[in-house]
């Protein structure tokens, strides 16, 4: 093996004093090789990944499974080389990315391929009709995750509550409660809460309230009275109360952080952050439980990620075998075992309500809005993001920044 | 001569309250690198590991199997992009500093030119290009490229705009040619510019980061940045190997400048003597 | 020139041929693989452009550049990188300059200065933002240590009027260094002899540099200054980092770039994007001719 790459290495060297050859490409013909595309988020998942790979070669021995990752700007770099016709057949793709990709039919419908014994009823209806256009099937959803309430059991002890919020009234006054200024040193330690002011985050609280992020042709339409009630409550809670913090003002990157280092008591976070505080704060006293309900209501996000096939895949039919193979229930299986995502198909789901851990994740699923808004959707995520974070620190009010947001959001000066 | 004294006191105090504040962020960051997660995270500003371990610098050797390979392309190409630079730039900036030729001034512009346009629009038909002269996950689809540097042709022209002119006329005298006045008078008296191109042109190939990411699919071919940027994860960031692999990141360019920083020392003398 | 004139025709045409034969990788690399690829930038900026599924450009005129005009967060772009570019500048070459000429000096242990001082240049510009982001949070260190001195503590990332500015100082922190080593090199080249008779000639250590540093250095300081114009013009990565990639709050940290490339990578508009990458080109342009000229007169005096 290392004389191997040794080989590889002094012929790329030759290559190189040359500049002449380019890479050949070592391809038999009589195997058919299949590109795979998709991030890393983390070292342990894409080891499991990388089994899985194996496993797909030795039960289909003609198909060769080429992993390529895409660490950062994932999006930025599949589009470059959609452009360039060299994009990989099986790409990872955010249902939140998808109608644009559906739209342009820059992906291959996977309705011809599904078999009866695929059993694509298996999957959670919700995540499979993210990648629905036209009753056509755009993308496979490999897993998901909910968002849902973390919080610090300790601090709850010592501020002395004893249930989590049901409630986002309840929240805010516990927040207050649990705001501490530790060492007495007149700044505060703990924060109640930790928020995210991004809309990916906020969504829900827009939903919650009866309010609608687009309108039915696609356009940003979240700047009603209703729709910004559920967002009031984020800001009058960062602005008067002071009892909650954005990651960055305490110097954390995400919520995760902010609980494990006891800098917020309760945060709103997916799935992922369970393993993660595993790793990294194993000492910490948590529970979960459902994210608050907002103007009567319960909401959360749901986030989900699917297995696409391009267009112009060269081996459409070993492409598939592939997805069918890494979305098949085995798979799905092995996959999610480390706890970082929910699997989308509800017969695996079932080892998944057994845990208590998962229930508000799983519970969750029942009535989360999929992250995903039209083709409009990075346009009005760009906006919204900079205008929410102006109102928090009291630049504007919330109804004059989200106005802005959305005009800016739905201004098109090149329709034709 | 107590005034003198004091200016000097005042001089070489500016000097070391400047050092620390290039210094610090770096202590900070090598520290952190000798930390666990958990530390960096809740351990504030303190700049000695509580509970120090190389964890975070096995977890690169060991995780990341292939990061021997990712050393060797980064330096691959690091060497011969600096090697290519060093030459092409300085016989163009040598060329419009100091050659008359018709379309001097036009090419003078449209090599300013060039760097105004920024490289995100770029980016799209640069990867057609490559792509269609088939060097798409390949070596020289990272070197070729980047064998001219407009930036450093434009210093190498301002360096030898004002270099004296007196040893070129005694060579072309001597009967040498432009080629050989070039190479055996004017690139050995060009020193102290040629040691800051090779630093600058090794780092700017060393941290190359969105070309390699675009143009590379094959994980074998990877340079050390986009091996590296594996921990920083789609929600986490994980600090404490981040911040060491910035550390092995930082110390070849390091090495290199504190190499060539010796010719800006030893002056050059032109004058007064052959 | 006079002398140019006497040149004979023949040694003209040889100088002319090797000027070209110096230049010919630098025109076939640059022309490949810059000119080709702003060309066909110049073509995107003249078409509405499809670049998922199938590839197609449909030609509509001026539209872009139409629209360009009222947009209104180009000109908040326009007018926060102005900003920049003004204060960053001239901050960034004097500082630079200064550095330069105390190291250049003998000073102690200037080896150790040196390396250290050129620290922030040799890290990647993510690396640095990160632990800048870092120590700059509300609870950060860079406020402990204003606490500490006694001075208000800022909220230097989220609040909008401070945002920019400490991109600002993070840039002229971790670039100066970067031209304080091409004063370093342009120094070495001055030759010692005409300090030498200027000691004689009684001339104080300022006068020196003041008539024959600064004059001798002028060709790099011209460089210096294009190179800084147009590298921050280009600020991308900081504000990029800062702002999650929106520009905000309320549009404080947008640069062009990051409005091309959010147009370009995220909206996919990309003849929108070229189109305004050729008006950030042609503005650039203008800072540098406008500097050009005024350096010239300031030659004059």
């Amino acid at each position: 093996m290392r004389a191997k790459r040794l080989a590889g290495f002094v012929i790329s060297i030759l290559a190189l004093i040359t500049l002449a050859g380019c890479r050949t490409k070592d391809t038999i013909p009589a195997q058919q090789v299949v590109t795979l595309a998709g991030w890393q988020s983390n070292l342990s998942e894409q080891r499991l990944l990388k089994q899985l790979i194996q496993k797909f070669e030795e039960k289909y021995p003609h198909i060769k499974v080429k992993y390529e990752v895409i660490n950062s700007e994932y999006m930025s770099v599949i589009y470059t080389r959609l452009a360039g016709g060299t994009a990989p057949d099986v790409f990872y793709l955010e249902a939140f990315e998808a109608p644009r990709l559906m739209k342009e039919g820059a992906l291959e419908s996977l309705n011809a391929y599904v078999t009866t014994d695929f059993n694509i009823a298996d999957f959670e209806k919700r995540l499979l009709d993210a990648f629905r256009n036209d009753g056509e099937i755009y993308g496979i959803p490999k897993d998901f995750s909910t968002l849902a309430l973390f919080y610090n059991k300790q601090a709850f002890k010592e501020a002395g509550i004893s249930q989590p919020p049901r409630n986002w009234e309840e929240l805010i006054r516990y927040s207050q409660k649990l705001t501490a200024d530790k060492n007495k040193d007149g700044k505060i330690d703990r924060y109640g809460f930790g928020v995210s002011p991004e809309l990916a985050r906020q969504y829900f609280m827009i939903k919650a309230c009866g309010g609608e992020l687009t309108d039915q042709a696609g356009k940003a339409a979240f700047a009603t009275p209703v729709g910004l009630k559920g967002l009031q409550f984020v800001i009058d809670q960062y602005r008067k109360d002071q009892s909650s913090a954005q990651p960055s003002d305490v110097g954390a990157s995400w919520g995760a952080e902010m609980l494990g280092a006891g800098k917020a008591a309760m945060v709103i976070e997916g799935l992922w952050a369970i393993p993660n505080l595993k790793d990294t704060f194993p000492r910490l006293n948590y529970a979960v439980v459902e994210v608050p309900a907002v103007c009567g209501k319960k909401g959360t996000m749901a986030f989900t990620v699917a297995y696409a096939m391009n267009k112009d895949a060269k081996n459409k039919p070993a492409a598939w075998e592939l997805i069918a193979f890494l979305t098949g229930t085995e798979a799905m299986k092995i996959s999610t075992s480390t706890g970082f995502a929910l699997p989308s198909r509800q017969s695996v789901m079932q080892t998944f309500k057994q845990n208590p851990q998962y229930i508000p994740f799983t519970t969750g699923a029942g009535y989360a809005t999929v992250w995903q808004g039209g083709e409009r959707l990075s346009k009005i995520v760009t906006s919204f993001n900079n205008q929410f974070i102006s109102a928090m620190i009291g630049q504007q009010s919330l109804s004059e920044a989200m106005q802005k947001s959305q005009e800016t959001a739905n201004k098109d000066c090149m329709t034709p | 001569m107590n005034r003198f004294y004091w200016s000097k006191a005042i001089l070489y105090a500016s000097l070391i309250f400047y050092a620390i504040i290039t210094i610090l962020p770096f202590i900070w960051a090598l520290s952190a690198s000798f930390k666990p997660l958990e530390e960096i995270l809740t351990g504030g500003l303190s700049f000695i590991p509580k509970q120090p371990t190389l964890d975070n610098y096995k977890q690169i050797f060991i995780e990341q199997p292939i990061f021997l390979r990712w050393f060797l392309n980064s330096l691959i190409v690091a060497i011969c992009v600096t090697a290519f630079n060093l030459l092409f730039n300085s016989m163009a900036g040598y060329a419009l500093a100091r050659l008359q030729f018709p379309g001097q001034n036009l090419w003078f512009f449209l090599i300013l030119a060039v760097l105004m346009v920024p490289g995100q629009v770029t980016l799209i038909p640069s990867y057609l290009i490559l792509k269609t002269l088939g060097w798409l996950n390949s070596y020289q689809g990272l070197i070729v490229p980047s064998a001219v540097n407009a930036t450093f042709i434009f210093m190498m022209r301002q360096f030898f705009v004002s270099f004296p002119r007196e040893l070129e006329e005694a060579a072309t005298l001597d009967g040498l040619g432009r080629l050989e006045t070039f190479f055996k008078i004017v690139l050995p008296l060009a020193k102290p510019a040629l040691a800051a191109q090779t630093i600058f042109v090794f780092m700017g190939s060393w941290n190359n980061f969105l070309m390699p990411l675009v143009i590379l699919s094959d994980q074998e071919l990877f340079t050390l940045p986009l091996g590296l940027n594996a921990f920083k994860g789609q929600y986490v960031t994980y600090w404490n190997y981040l911040m060491a692999a910035s550390m092995i990141f930082t110390l070849p360019a390091l090495v290199i400048y504190a190499f060539f920083n010796r010719y800006f020392i030893q002056g050059v003398t032109f004058t007064g003597g052959k | 020139m006079f002398n140019l004139k006497t040149l004979s025709k023949n040694k003209t045409i040889r100088e002319s041929f090797s000027a070209y034969l110096f230049m010919t990788p630098t025109i076939l690399i640059l022309g490949v693989f810059l000119v080709l690829p702003i060309i066909f930038a110049v073509f995107l900026a003249f078409h509405k452009v499809k670049i998922l599924g199938e590839l197609n450009f449909k030609w509509i005129n001026g539209q872009n550049f139409l629209c360009l005009v009222n947009d209104e967060r180009v000109w908040i772009a326009l007018k926060n990188t102005a900003e920049y570019v003004a204060i960053v500048v001239p901050v960034q070459t004097i500082l630079a300059l200064a550095l330069a000429t105390i190291l250049n000096a003998q000073i102690k242990g200037k080896n150790w200065f040196r390396i250290i001082f050129f620290l922030p240049t040799v890290t990647s510009s993510a690396v640095l933002t990160l632990i800048f982001m870092w120590m700059l949070n509300s609870n950060g260190s860079i406020n402990t240590l204003l606490g500490f001195i006694g001075l208000p503590a800022y909220n230097w990332i989220g609040d909008p009027d401070v945002a920019l500015k400490a991109i600002m100082l993070m840039n002229i922190w971790s670039t100066a260094p970067f031209y304080m080593v091409i004063y370093l090199a342009a120094m070495q080249d001055i030759p010692e002899s005409l300090y030498e008779a200027a000691t004689l000639d009684g001339a104080t250590t300022w006068e020196k540099f003041l008539y024959i540093t600064l004059p001798f250095l002028k060709p790099v300081t011209f460089f210096i200054i294009v190179i800084g114009i147009i590298g921050t013009f280009q600020l991308f990565d900081q504000s990029y980092i800062f702002s999650a990639g929106s520009g905000g709050p309320n549009n404080a940290t947008l640069t062009l770039v990051l409005l091309i490339y959010q147009y370009a990578f995220k909206n996919l508009e990309m003849g929108y994007a070229a189109a305004l990458a050729l008006m950030l080109a042609s503005v650039i342009m203008m800072a540098t001719v406008i500097q050009r000229s005024l350096y010239r007169e300031e030659q004059l005096k």
